[in-house]
């Protein structure tokens, strides 16, 4: 075993050969070995706990009873020896949760990747779309994210307040070339489920099939678990289809993307509400092995104001987006007022802005500066013709007759809160006022329907935010066997990070019903390929643009809910991708710029976006003026991400598939050898001029030069 | 209370019960607000934070400070 090279890695790399290999024909045997791999990936990635190692014995052991075929026992063997030689790295990994050697470091995912709530290997599918590879994309996504369309247009896109290139100018639009892959993988009927693992004989009942309940029930049926989704409402899709407006999210979206887990046989029971008219004695008696709460948080908190329950005018928001994704299109009123800032109080606004409302005003405490909405979905309600109304703080619903007519409000000035320092909205006495209305929505945020859940399981523990209490790694409620993610443990989230939540959970269950320790500190997302760069030239690197979305035309916007975002064309996409900076290959080490200014004195790499905390200015087409094409920073790069190379008459240095520099090459006039481009050999010329003397001839290799010289003394001897 | 993309340190150990023991190990790091509370500025919310080379996680607000 090589010094430098980490026994866990290397224990790791050579399993996954033997496995990708398909040696291990058995179905047993392949999955044995894979829960070892996973076993040792929390090992690697300093995720696992005083129990993972035992485990891992009893795995090989278990692997190597008699009568299993040699390629078998010669993976145990080989991990078997892995384990044993490096014990102590192993042990070192498991309490000090570090690699001394640093090799486990070297599969750091990117940080659009890190960010992700789900995990997505972000610039695998970035390069492949580049290459036009859509269809590959999207089952790269897939590995970790079941709804790459949904998430393509609906994702609050974490990955791109992360994105490096974002230090540079601007991030790379990660969502909407997801979105365009998988459109264009759907259209081309290229959208494809993997294979499943052969059935497993125990049955997960999934309470919920919104984007956290349909993410697990996707991941346990592609492990060959028997999945149930027990739903509520009508149709797939949860919070995705009666929380979020058509014009964001078109319904075809969904019922396509929900549709391939019917093709891998997750059965939906819909129309069943947990707790009344189904409990969890009744899922157990149908023999279910493992259960998962993923319901949401579909009630809205309540206004506390006088008059708010004596209309019916006056709507909780969450109620009114559900009705309408139901098929209620009726307008709620010609002057609605929305109370709330946040993203439901948009969506509740531009709902009704499409449903023929005269006017919509929204109701706020704070200043704008204050609002948690999304800066576009603010943008593009303004817009719309949405109105908005700041420091206003509503007291009293106002009516006439059994209807709404106004909601009366005080005037409000921020000041800092005496505690925290935070600005808070303080009423201004005597500033009341009517905001004339006929439908008022209050969207002031959602919670859980405990009564739903307790209804049917009673001893589960709560936290005191109302949520689910689980173990957050492990995703393990307070009764064995029943986990639970998505709004529901988090409080009102993302869609993407109850997928990430579904993902984790039904690792934790598969692990569970195995009967394989559960990881200690959360997942590390998975690399799932180191994909070809894209070569780019330096300065198309700089000049390259994100692009703008184009919009549906406004008065559209105003009367219908067709989809607002029409989407990248194709070669804005493919450019797009070539923005990508591949952070996965570049770790932001520095070292090529440290060994190039301070050890070589050249300067010749201006990459300020290296640094998270503090970055400066990036220039990639700087280099092409200094830089001398040495090969320092590629010799010292421990990740290739500088790579120097000779092609035909040229030297050619690159940096994750962006060429900083290409230089003629410089040939032995006599023997053809290559000596190096003529800014190369100046300098080492510069700094040897002082210890060895300057021969004559340039453009000679030193073997040509030695025989030359030597002749030359040859003849020089008299006689 | 904090918006997104506000660059956070995660200075000192939280109070809340949010707050698990796998969570030691990101005090003094650094990362980004990338989910703050998007419904009604609760001071009490978790917020998603992005801390980098340890990933996403969602965090009581108490134990984070803006780096700006």
């Amino acid at each position: 075993m090589a010094k430098d090279r980490c026994p866990v890695n290397e224990t790791i790399e050579a399993l996954q050969d033997h496995i990708d290999s398909g040696s291990l024909t058995a179905p047993k045997d392949r999955r044995i070995a894979e829960e070892i791999a996973d076993l040792l990936n929390d090992v690697a990635w300093g995720r696992a706990g005083e129990a993972h190692i035992p485990a891992i014995e009893e795995l090989v052991r278990e692997l190597k009873k008699e009568g299993r075929k040699e390629a078998v026992a010669e993976a145990a063997n080989m991990v078997e020896k892995g384990l044993a030689r490096g014990r102590e790295a192993f042990i070192s990994h498991v309490q000090t949760h570090n690699c001394p050697t640093g090799d486990c470091v070297r599969l750091a995912p990117a940080p659009c990747q890190m960010t992700c709530p789900a995990g997505i290997d972000v610039p695998t599918y970035v390069t492949l779309i580049g290459q036009g590879k859509d269809a590959e994309a999207i089952d790269v996504i897939r590995k970790d994210n079941p709804f790459p369309w949904v998430c393509g247009l609906v994702c609050t896109r974490p990955c791109e307040f992360m994105c490096v290139r974002g230090r540079i100018d601007t991030p790379i639009s990660i969502k909407f070339l997801k979105a365009f892959a998988a459109e264009r993988a759907l259209s081309n009927r290229e959208y494809k489920n993997p294979e499943k693992a052969p059935d497993k004989g125990k049955k997960v009942a999934v309470i919920g099939a919104g984007p956290g309940g349909m993410s697990a029930a996707y991941y346990l049926a592609l492990k060959g678990y028997g999945v149930t989704i027990i739903e509520a409402l009508p149709m797939a899709g949860g919070m995705m289809m009666v929380g979020i407006p058509r014009y964001r999210l078109p319904r075809e979206v969904i019922d396509r993307e929900a549709g391939m887990l019917a093709d891998l046989g997750v059965e939906f029971r819909f129309n069943t509400l947990f707790g009344s008219d189904l409990t969890m004695k009744d899922l157990e008696e149908e023999g279910f092995d493992a259960f998962f709460f993923a319901i949401g948080a579909h009630r809205s908190f309540a206004m506390n104001i006088s008059g708010e329950e004596d209309y019916p005018e006056v709507l909780p928001s969450i109620d009114f987006l559900k009705a309408v994704a139901l098929g209620d299109r009726k307008m709620p009123g010609k002057r609605v007022v929305v109370i709330g800032g946040g993203n439901v109080a948009i969506d509740a606004a531009r709902t009704s802005l499409r449903l023929g409302s005269e006017s919509v005003t929204i109701a706020y405490r704070r200043t704008r500066n204050e609002m948690p909405a999304d800066i576009e979905e603010v943008e593009q309600a303004e817009e719309e013709g949405i109105r908005f109304s700041f420091l206003t703080v509503p007291v009293e619903v106002v009516g006439e007759n059994g209807h709404v007519t106004a909601l009366r409000c005080l005037r409000a000035e921020l000041v800092p809160d005496d505690k925290s320092g935070r600005m808070r909205p303080v009423p201004i006495e005597g500033s009341e006022y009517d905001m004339e209305a006929d439908a008022i929505i209050a969207a002031i945020g959602q919670r859980v329907d405990v009564d739903c859940v307790k209804g049917g399981l009673c001893d589960l523990e709560w936290s005191r935010r109302n949520t689910i209490g689980v173990n957050m790694v492990s995703m393990e409620t307070s009764e064995p066997g029943v986990f639970a993610a998505g709004d529901a443990v988090t409080g009102p989230a993302t869609v993407v990070e109850a997928i990430g939540g579904g993902k984790r959970a039904a690792e934790a269950i598969d692990r569970y019903l195995s009967g394989i320790p559960q990881p200690e500190m959360p997942p590390v997302p998975v690399r799932r390929d180191r994909t070809a760069n894209l070569e780019v030239p330096a300065s198309t690197k700089m000049a390259l643009k994100r692009p703008e979305m184009p919009l549906l035309n406004i008065d559209r916007r105003r009367t219908t809910f067709q989809q607002v975002e029409l989407g990248y064309d194709e070669n804005a996409v493919r450019e797009e991708a070539r923005r990508c900076l591949r952070c996965d290959i570049c770790m932001r080490c520095g070292k090529c710029v440290e060994i190039c200014r301070d050890k070589m004195g050249v300067n010749g790499l201006q990459f300020g976006h290296l640094d998270f905390d503090h970055p400066v200015a990036t220039d990639f087409r700087h280099t092409e003026e200094d830089c001398i094409l040495c090969g320092a920073c590629a010799n010292n790069c421990p990740n290739n991400a500088m790579v120097l190379e000779d092609r035909d008459d040229e030297r050619v240095l690159s940096f994750c598939g962006t060429v900083l520099n290409r230089q003629k090459l410089i040939k032995c006039r006599e023997c053809d050898a290559v000596l190096g481009p003529a800014r190369y050999l100046d300098f080492v010329r510069k700094r040897t001029q002082g210890v060895a003397k300057l021969t004559g001839e340039r453009n000679l290799c030193e073997r040509c030069a030695r025989e030359k010289e030597a002749r030359k003394l040859h003849s020089d001897i008299p006689g | 209370m904090f918006r997104r993309g506000q660059k956070v340190e995660i200075y000192k150990k939280s109070e809340d019960e949010g707050w698990a023991g796998y969570m030691d190990e990101y005090i003094g790091r650094h990362g980004m607000i990338t989910d703050p509370d998007t419904a009604i500025n609760d001071p009490d919310a978790l917020v998603e934070v992005s801390i980098e080379g340890k990933g996403t996680h969602r965090l009581p607000q108490d134990c984070l400070r803006l780096l700006d």
